[in-house]
């Protein structure tokens, strides 16, 4: 079985988000880039597939040279090989051309793929998009919130989870397909020393060179989006009352004090 | 998987010897937990720079540097009143300076990588292994397995492998405190600088005893980068139970304390983070320094100064590991005879002798009437000196009425003033 796994190197945390107040853009300068959170739940479910049914596991990501260390990580936990998809020309991408990239790069080097993973969405844009997007370009099926499969022949039995709606739903689907993996469902494993230790031989850069993309469908001008702006979301000061006094007293005056200002 | 070398950690101890080693043509692999070299790390902080000329000369040609400390501020803070001896260097000083540890780190790494040495990152040691003999021979990682000739372990202060192996036993509340810092952004430099009042580039290193900690051992801490300041509090671990705050809050406290808050006011919180810090120095070292195919440097070995104003950790750390490097490069085998040329270094060297004259600091900072009386006494003191009202004191009288009114006799606050010039 040969899975892709979809992946970004994206910030660590979301607190380590930070926009420039005067251009309304990600501060990318001085935060380090590493697996996006909610890949490696994709990583996870991909590797435990091999681990039952055999095959291959590659990761593919679309980044400047920068992402290289995120897909070591992803080597040191036991992820085959990987492909990094990177040209100038892919700069300024939004999701739909990402995906573009991504899917041409599945075409041209893994034409034999029986399915892509993805995680749910990435931590530092959250649009959940890419996963959708590159089934599309593919022309092959897609589900999401998906915490668990089984392979049948050419088709897969997966399980996938609404959390909203508290319902459990399980779908089958002819491979190839794509699936996005819930956030939080799978307990990624350790990075291996011996894996990680020569990680960048397992990883191939491929350029725009070697992918023959049109440049009017990738990066910048290949995207029908565009990020107008961004803003801070700005939190109203905390008041720092500290009332004190015998439990039954502070709840007391805790609950005058939301009720004077609406919040119960 | 065999090298020449295994240095556990990647941080100043455990680079410096890399680099060193890297550089002498050694087989050297660094194995580091953290997300990059640097990234478990957390100081105050500031480095020293006298001894890194002697053993690390490169730093002065382009490792990162915020800023030269220039000036030195102490103050005894209670509530409401405050007193400050500063002393400053009005020429260009190179004699500490302060910089985002991570960023020196960082630094260090790739001149450790640029002379060969593999870094592995995101990579946890589980154990120290031995042979029959009980030779250290290698490292376990997992289900990974890694020999070599040479094992330095540069784990920090929280030092499981060498519990693990049964050479310290576990750490013990007197040894460490805990330290817990944020880092304020300004606007940008200018408005930092204004604030503090410093000169470009000039830095600035200032201790806070008393009302940080709630009067117990430890203190406050302020250094400024660039456009930033790291401002943080230490406590030692043994009084915890004391403590009435958790120590996240009482660096909030501090920020928001009035001394404090004009100064830092519009400033962004950009971090937070809370690490150990070795205060028992020599106390806490382990039994030897060098066992069969192992040394240890570092945070791990004990080798952080601490005398209450003045902390040195990362050029004890840099040096002993370039320490540990020299001993192996000179070392005919890896046995513990032959490797305990590296004992004889650090007592050769600064390490060792600063170490032990400064044995009984622990002792002298960790004493709680210490800084309660010397806080509250000398504001107190301070301001009846200096408020005019019917009485115009003499020194003398504001101390008398001082100890009066906090009850904290004078001879008391002499005999811990002796104390203090005599230790720290």
């Amino acid at each position: 079985m040969k899975i892709v796994v979809l992946t970004k190197a994206a910030v660590p945390l979301s607190s380590a988000i930070r926009i420039d107040p005067k251009t309304g853009t990600l501060i990318r300068e001085g935060v380090p880039l590493t697996v996006n959170i909610w890949d490696r739940d994709a990583v996870e479910f991909a590797l435990r597939l091999k681990d039952r049914y055999g095959g291959e596991v590659i990761a593919l990501s679309m980044a400047p040279p920068s992402g290289i260390p995120a897909l070591e990580s992803l080597i040191g936990m036991g992820v085959d090989r990987a492909i990094l998809a990177s040209d100038r020309a892919f700069a300024g991408a939004d999701t739909w051309a990402t995906a573009h990239v991504l899917a041409k790069t599945i075409e041209k080097y893994i034409p034999d793929y029986d399915l892509v993973v993805a995680g749910e969405e990435t931590i530092d844009s959250t649009t959940a998009h890419i996963g959708a997007q590159t089934a599309s370009w593919l022309g092959v099926p897609y589900i999401y919130y998906v915490y668990d499969a089984e392979v049948k022949g050419r088709t897969l039995v997966v399980r996938r989870f609404l959390e909203d709606e508290g319902v459990d739903e399980v779908y089958e689907v002819d491979m190839p397909a794509v699936i996005s993996v819930l956030k939080g469902s799978q307990i990624p494993r350790e990075v291996r020393l011996s894996r990680k230790l020569n990680a960048r031989e397992y990883i191939q850069v491929v350029s725009n060179k070697e992918l023959g993309l049109d440049p009017e469908c990738v990066g910048l001008r290949g995207s029908p989006t565009l990020v107008a702006g961004m803003a801070p979301a700005t939190y109203p000061p905390r008041k720092k009352v500290v009332i004190q006094g015998e439990p039954s007293e502070v709840v007391k005056k805790l609950v005058e004090i939301l009720k004077s200002e609406g919040v119960v | 998987m065999k090298y020449d070398v295994v240095v556990v950690g990647a941080g100043p101890a455990g680079l410096a010897a890399a680099y060193k080693l890297a550089s002498a043509g050694f087989k050297v692999l660094v194995l580091e937990r953290g997300r990059e070299p640097g990234a478990k790390e957390l100081y105050g902080g500031r480095i020293y720079a006298y001894w890194l000329d002697r053993f690390l000369p490169e730093f002065r040609k382009d490792a990162p540097v915020d800023r030269w400390v220039r000036k030195e501020r102490v103050t005894l803070l209670t509530e409401n009143k405050a007193l400050t001896v500063e002393s400053a260097v009005l020429e260009k000083e190179r004699s500490s300076f302060v910089v985002p540890l991570v960023s020196f780190v960082s630094w260090m790494a790739k001149l450790a990588q640029n002379t060969g040495a593999k870094i592995v990152t995101e990579v946890t040691v589980d154990a120290l292994v031995r042979d029959e003999k009980g030779r250290f021979v290698g490292v376990q990682s997992g289900s990974d397995m890694v020999q070599a000739d040479f094992i330095i372990d540069a784990e920090g202060v929280n030092r499981l492998l060498l519990e693990r192996a049964g050479i310290v036993k576990k750490l013990e509340p007197h040894y460490v405190a805990v330290g817990v810092k944020e880092v304020l952004k300004f606007e940008n430099k200018k408005v930092l600088e204004e604030r503090l009042g410093l000169d470009e580039d000039e830095g600035l290193a200032w201790a806070i005893a008393g009302y940080p900690t709630e009067y117990l051992p430890g203190g406050g801490f302020i250094y400024t980068y660039k456009d930033s300041l790291a401002l943080g509090v230490v406590v030692y671990l043994k009084n915890w139970e004391k403590l009435r705050t958790p120590v996240y809050d009482l660096v909030e406290r501090l920020r928001l304390h009035p001394y404090i808050a004009s100064l830092v006011k519009g400033a962004t919180l950009q971090e937070y983070g809370g690490h150990m810090t070795p205060v028992a120095g020599i106390n806490m070292a382990p039994p030897r320094f060098y066992y069969d195919g192992l040394l240890i440097a570092g945070d791990a070995a004990g080798f952080l100064l601490h005398t209450g104003v003045l902390i040195r950790g990362v050029d004890f750390a840099i040096a002993s590991g370039v320490l540990a490097a020299e001993a192996i490069k000179e070392a005919k085998s890896p046995s513990a005879e032959d490797l305990s040329v590296y004992e004889k270094k650090l007592r050769t060297s600064f390490i060792l002798p600063q170490l032990e004259k400064f044995r009984g600091a622990d002792k002298l900072l960790g004493d709680e009437a210490l800084f309660k009386d010397l806080a509250v006494f000398s504001t107190e003191a301070a301001y009846r000196y200096f408020n005019i009202d019917d009485e115009h004191r003499t020194l003398l009288e504001a101390a008398r009425e001082a100890s009066k009114k906090t009850g904290i006799s004078i001879l008391k606050i002499m005999i811990n003033m002796l104390r203090a010039v005599r230790s720290l």
